[in-house]
């Protein structure tokens, strides 16, 4: 039973993109007015469109705009706003955003600053971590002295002890920024030096910590909730094994393949280091699963994930609703104690993809651009969250991710079937994205034996060659359309004008169109509801 | 009827040479492969042709559409001016919009094939530029910080 009354009145979203918009939505739900904020690149976008308000942060870079501080504080003091949710990226994970918050009086839609700090700084979780018994990845519990050339040879012993290959990592990141994978003593300073100085200018904070690579590895994570009375559970856990370059591309919910005491003994472990951290509000605890089966502690994300939406469909629950409610200072609401209870027998299996503005042929280089078709899919057990339509531009200055398809069904295998069926249904023009590739992965053997050990799928896909196989249906269905437009053309009555030849009477023999926007618009219209 | 030539228009690669009304008609593909045929955003630059944006498979091609008799009339045309210029300067271009984050030549400098030149950063990537052969820096056209699009010339090596 929720109170009576919304647990705000306005809400300010720290945040852009399809984020902003899952965050308005349940502001709405709940009754809430949504503030919007935004640069200049992002001024006619969904989530302002969506809001209630909007405030202009600044130009496009996120230094100028999204991580101003003080502009975003001001902003919601200026406004009226009585909390601010951050979202993910930005200023989530900054403990001096909440503190500013907490200062303005305003609420933070997520744990409390010190948590961040604690359980937020990945040196200092591991930590936490062994303190109540949960180990990490064997690694360095304290930050490399990298500034410390004297210490070279005390730093080379310490990662003999780790055992090689081994990760340099930034104490502060994620996303595999700073991160530098090492194999023998002798890459070792170099590594650091490179390091530490990716991670610097990333976070401003030039940390970081070795770690054992675990090879070959599940990341499993476990989606938590906590309350200010201190009672904090497990809603389930989510697969995300399957990365490119340390960024995900395809979570799952529930992890295929583990038992329901391993569940049980995985949740307890999480829930374990999130008592210790005092923990609030939502988190996410990051595991390894190696080969033996055996959980290494990885890092805590003091924040709302990324793929908070598969552990929606298959608990029932409504995550951010409930950050709102953990917010106002209220107890775990009876859904969430519900959802926890059944969190280790889950009844159903949901999948997401990350759909990115990425090249797959090219190396995945990103590609931002103008969408000039957006068909999301839709149907049973579909949901697509994205802050993009038509005519949209997809901005270089931000994160490449453009939509999350997610699919919810009763088991894994079914859950296969309807992503499949639900990327088939997914077009995109304008943009080149990761389709290809998704569409790829969701047939691919591998996938569906559920063989989700990282980086399989980099071994396995060929882009070029992928593309390649396409290109000739490609060119005939443009050399069929330009022929049945000059069909057109020869039974007269088009707004197209044939140049050359044609002129002198006869069927046209050079095709071309004269680009009137009003033919544009004809043509698409007509041509985009009958492909070929 | 008329023989077509198909382009990328990234590259200028043949991608297919066909005659349409010598194609079977066309059988449905399966779902998601189904092509989705448009007018490009951007015309074609070159007189005669059309440019065509094809999605299948999620791929998403760029390509033009040409009279492939016209199209060797006008490389016929073309080869020797082209032969000309080819020991001209070598523009090295944008190939992606971004931000210039570092510049590593300037005016004057030597460089090798393959050399770092400058990284433009897009989407949290930085992606460097080096380059395509030996030669002298004759010109650096972009600052850190400035802001690039498609296809701006960045560095001119001689």
């Amino acid at each position: 039973m929720s109170p009576p009354g919304p647990p705000f009145g306005r809400v300010l979203i720290a945040n852009r993109g399809e984020i902003a918009v899952r965050i308005i939505r349940a502001c709405h739900e709940l009754g809430m007015e949504a503030v919007a904020v935004y640069s200049d690149a992002d001024a006619g976008a969904m989530h302002v469109r969506m809001a209630d308000h909007a405030v202009r942060l600044g130009p496009p870079p996120p230094a100028d705009s999204y991580l101003r501080i003080d502009v975003i504080v001001e902003a919601a003091l200026a406004i009226g706003a009585d909390a601010i949710h951050p979202g993910y990226g930005f200023l989530s994970e900054r403990a001096a955003f909440a503190r500013a918050i907490e200062t303005a009086g305003l609420v933070f839609v997520g744990p409390p600053s010190a948590v961040i700090e604690a359980l937020g700084d990945k040196v200092r979780a591991r930590a936490i971590a062994r303190s109540v018994g949960v180990e990490g990845v064997p690694g360095t519990l304290e930050p490399v002295a990298v500034d410390r050339p004297d210490q070279v040879a005390v730093i080379v012993a310490e990662a003999e002890r780790i055992g090689f290959p081994l990760l340099v990592k930034a104490a502060a990141g994620g996303g595999g920024r700073g991160m530098r994978r090492v194999a023998r003593a002798a890459e070792l300073p170099a590594a650091l030096a490179a390091g530490s100085a990716e991670a610097l200018s990333a976070f401003g904070d030039g940390s970081v910590f070795l770690e054992r690579e675990v090879r070959p590895a599940r990341h499993i994570e476990v989606q938590l909730l906590g309350d200010t009375m201190g009672t904090i559970v497990a809603i389930g856990e989510r697969d995300c094994s399957s990365q490119r370059r340390h960024q995900k591309l395809i979570e799952e919910a529930p992890a295929p393949g583990l038992t329901i005491a391993e569940r049980r003994h995985l949740h307890e472990l999480a829930v374990r280091v999130a008592v210790a951290g005092g923990l609030q509000n939502a988190a996410t605890a990051e595991f390894l699963r190696d080969a033996d089966g055996v959980f290494h502690f990885l890092e805590v994300n003091t924040r709302l994930q990324v793929e908070h939406g598969v552990t929606e469909l298959v608990s029932g629950l409504d995550i951010v609703g409930e950050q709102f409610w953990l917010a106002a200072g209220q107890p775990l609401s009876k859904a969430a104690r519900a959802a926890a209870e059944r969190a280790a027998e889950p009844a159903s299996h949901a999948i997401e993809v990350r759909l990115a503005a990425e090249d797959p042929a090219r190396d995945f280089a990103p590609g931002p651009g103008r969408i000039g078709r957006w068909v999301m899919p839709a149907g049973p057990g579909v949901r697509v969250d994205t802050g993009l339509e038509t005519g949209d531009r997809v901005p270089p200055d931000y994160d490449n991710l453009v939509a999350k398809v997610m699919v919810h069904a009763v088991d894994r295998p079914a859950a296969i079937d309807r992503l499949r069926r639900a990327l088939d249904e997914t077009e995109i023009a304008g943009i080149q994205t990761t389709l290809p590739f998704d569409r790829f992965v969701v047939r691919h053997e591998a996938f569906r034996a559920g063989d989700l050990s990282i980086e399989w799928v980099a071994e396995a896909w060929d882009g070029p060659a992928e593309q390649a196989r396409y290109a000739a249906a490609a060119g005939e269905a443009a050399a069929r359309w330009v022929a049945d437009g000059v069909a057109d053309e020869a039974a007269g009555g088009s707004a197209r004008a044939a140049v050359g030849p044609a002129a002198a009477g006869t069927a046209p023999a050079v095709p071309a169109i004269v680009e009137s926007p009003w033919a544009i618009a004809a043509r698409e219209d007509a041509t985009d509801r009958w492909p070929g | 009827m008329t023989r077509f030539r198909i382009t990328d228009r990234s590259d200028d690669a043949v991608v297919i040479e066909l005659d349409p009304s010598e194609l079977p008609s066309a059988t449905p593909a399966p779902p998601g492969e189904r092509p989705i045929v448009r007018p490009a955003a951007r015309p074609s630059a070159t007189r005669g042709r059309t440019a065509v944006e094809v999605v299948i498979g999620g791929w998403r091609f760029d390509l033009e559409v040409e009279d492939a008799r016209l199209a060797d009339l006008r490389q016929r045309a073309t080869a020797s001016a082209e032969a000309a210029s080819h020991h001209g300067p070598t523009e090295v271009r944008a190939i992606i919009p971004g931000r210039v984050v570092s510049v590593a030549v300037e005016a004057g400098d030597t460089v090798a094939a393959g050399q770092r030149l400058l990284a433009v950063e897009a989407m949290k990537m930085e992606n460097e530029l080096r380059s395509p052969r030996a030669g002298t820096v004759e010109r650096v056209a972009a600052a850190v910080g400035q802001t690039v699009e498609l296809g701006d010339a960045l560095v001119v090596i001689r």
